[in-house]
């Protein structure tokens, strides 16, 4: 599904990623471990079409990404992305916040969602009235509600207490066993066993 | 329609300075150019309700400045096809405490313009007075003008407000104080005359005379280019202004929520949609900064009609063609002012979304 051909990338002169090679199939759970600064997050931006490698290729489905035409449509029909702090915006409700990504989702799909996160009652909310780990679920519904081929994830525990770090990746699982393929970034090593593949970043390589 | 709201909601304090500062650059722009289109609309409808035909003195910048001979009137009534002619005399003058005010010195004949609502017409040594001028009097019987006293003969009541606010005297006696026989000459023609030829037969009677129709005076005169040309600087910076207000201020906020445009380009939402939804918000103030200048300026120009102090001399009129054409120019306004902010905003790099802290 994604496979990188001798990806590096370079900020100026410093190298953060050196001749990565690997290959994500449909539906795998795959989680990226790394110190702070080793480059993982570089990997994950590069996979998720955020950041153009200064070398190699990545590619979708056997498609360079260089090559396709409108990266939008891209990121809106096969992407969804879940961030270490949540981004919600602040003056729209939960319900708004889901139909920003997907002005299409009928308020019945968006409830089903809720539901599947175990937060159906926080639709009318605003972001400043629930906690944070019910944030964070908000986000993974944002995610989720174009019904994405591909989900990543940069250390989307990085906020949350262990109780509502452990849900966030139980829910991760869970869609990764539906046929959703789930990129995550962490430093949590506990919790990155959970995946089916763990790949380790050290000084930009793996 | 309804998001962007919700983000101008959400600003508050932001969105407050715009609409401030958008409302305040608007009410400029309003009362600047009501102002000196009320002038010019004052000026040249009292022109034109006085004859097809104005005479001044030749080269000559102003009808001030201007000086007849008002025994042309003779030879101009003989052509053919004019049907009346009369002298009028253009002065100023201080009155009571007052600095400055219109004095028309006019032929009898004139008299039939100025409503009398009290007493009679002026004759030796009496002048009529305009209403606000009147109500703005110490003394109500007696008025100096120069060096000489005029009985106040009676009050007459004009929608033109320099004339409202002016005294009538009897040419001659006009003349005396400003050492003129007339400052123009106003000709009235027969209905099917043809003013052209007219105004060609009058060039003849004198070779230190400018002869024009009124509508071609009204158009050339140096002075309404003047107070069109001020206006409209005027009117410029006031734009400026507000456009620089708004640049300013919605950077900022721009800027401020680079993380909602940073997400919004990470969920696939286009530029299009984002720069759409920045002048979204900047035309929503902007409509509403417009209703609320045009009120704000309507009632600014009420009380500078009803002020005594300004004798109704300046009287700003805001037309329908006016409201229009600046509402053009305060959505102008905002959709140039937003233009910056909302590029800005649309090419926000969702990777400051994983930098996390940078935003």
């Amino acid at each position: 599904m994604i496979k990188t051909n001798n990806i590096s990338h370079y900020y100026h002169k410093d190298c953060a990623l050196k001749d990565i090679n690997l290959e994500i199939n449909k539906g795998q759970f795959i989680t990226i471990i790394g110190e702070s600064g080793s480059g993982k997050s570089t990997l994950l931006s590069i996979l998720s079409t955020l950041l153009t490698p200064s070398n190699g290729d990545v590619t979708f489905d056997g498609v360079a990404y260089r090559d396709i035409k409108n990266i939008d449509n891209f990121r809106k029909e096969k992407i969804g992305f879940i961030f270490q702090f949540h981004y919600l915006i602040d003056y729209l409700t939960i319900k708004e916040n889901l139909e920003i990504a997907n002005e299409d989702a009928t308020t019945k799909e968006i409830i089903k969602l809720l539901e599947i996160l175990d937060i159906e009652e926080l639709l009318n909310k605003f972001p400043n009235e629930i906690s944070g780990g019910q944030k964070q679920r908000v986000a993974i519904a944002r995610a989720l509600i174009n019904k994405p081929e591909v989900v990543f994830a940069d250390e989307p525990t990085g906020n949350l207490d262990s109780k509502n770090s452990l849900k966030v990746f139980e829910i991760l699982k869970e869609l990764s066993n539906n046929g959703t393929t789930i990129i995550v970034a962490t430093h949590d090593t506990q919790l990155a066993k959970m995946a089916d593949k763990i790949y380790e970043v050290k000084d930009g390589q793996i | 329609m309804h998001s962007s709201i919700q983000a101008l909601k959400a600003n508050r304090l932001k969105t407050t300075l715009i609409y401030f500062s958008l409302t305040f650059s608007i009410v400029s722009i309003f009362l600047i150019s009501s102002i000196s289109y009320g002038i010019i609309s004052m000026y040249s409808s009292m022109l034109k309700t006085d004859g097809d035909i104005i005479i001044t003195q030749a080269k000559i910048s102003d009808t001030f400045f201007s000086n007849v001979d008002i025994k042309l009137t003779d030879k101009i009534n003989e052509i053919k096809d004019v049907k009346e002619s009369s002298g009028l005399i253009l002065g100023a003058s201080p009155v009571e405490k007052l600095p400055i005010v219109a004095i028309y010195g006019v032929t009898k004949n004139r008299f039939k313009n100025y409503t009398l609502i009290k007493g009679t017409y002026p004759n030796k040594n009496e002048a009529l007075v305009g209403e606000s001028i009147y109500n703005t009097l110490e003394n109500k019987k007696n008025i100096q003008i120069s060096n000489k006293i005029f009985k106040i003969s009676g009050i007459f009541k004009s929608d033109i407000g320099f004339e409202n606010g002016g005294i009538v005297l009897n040419l001659k006696e006009a003349g005396l104080i400003f050492n003129k026989s007339a400052s123009i000459i106003m000709v009235n023609a027969n209905v099917n005359a043809d003013i052209n030829t007219l105004v060609k037969k009058l060039k003849k009677l004198n070779d230190n005379i400018d002869v024009k129709s009124t509508d071609n005076f009204v158009t050339n005169y140096n002075q309404f280019k003047i107070i069109k040309t001020s206006s409209n600087v005027i009117s410029f910076i006031a734009f400026c202004m507000g456009l620089i207000g708004i640049i300013s201020i919605m950077s900022i906020t721009v800027n401020q929520r680079k993380s909602e445009f940073g997400i919004k380009r990470a969920i696939g939402i286009s530029t299009k949609k984002i720069i759409i939804g920045i002048m979204s918000e900047g035309i929503i103030l902007g409509i509403f900064s417009f209703i609320s200048a045009f009120f704000i300026s309507y009632l600014v120009l009420y009380f500078i009609k009803n002020s005594s102090h300004l004798q109704g001399y300046v009287n700003g009129e805001i037309s329908s063609s006016l409201a229009f054409y600046i509402l053009i120019t305060s959505l102008s306004m905002v959709i140039v002012g937003s233009i910056l902010p909302a590029l800005d905003a649309a090419q926000t790099d969702p990777i400051v979304l994983i930098q996390g802290n940078k935003i």
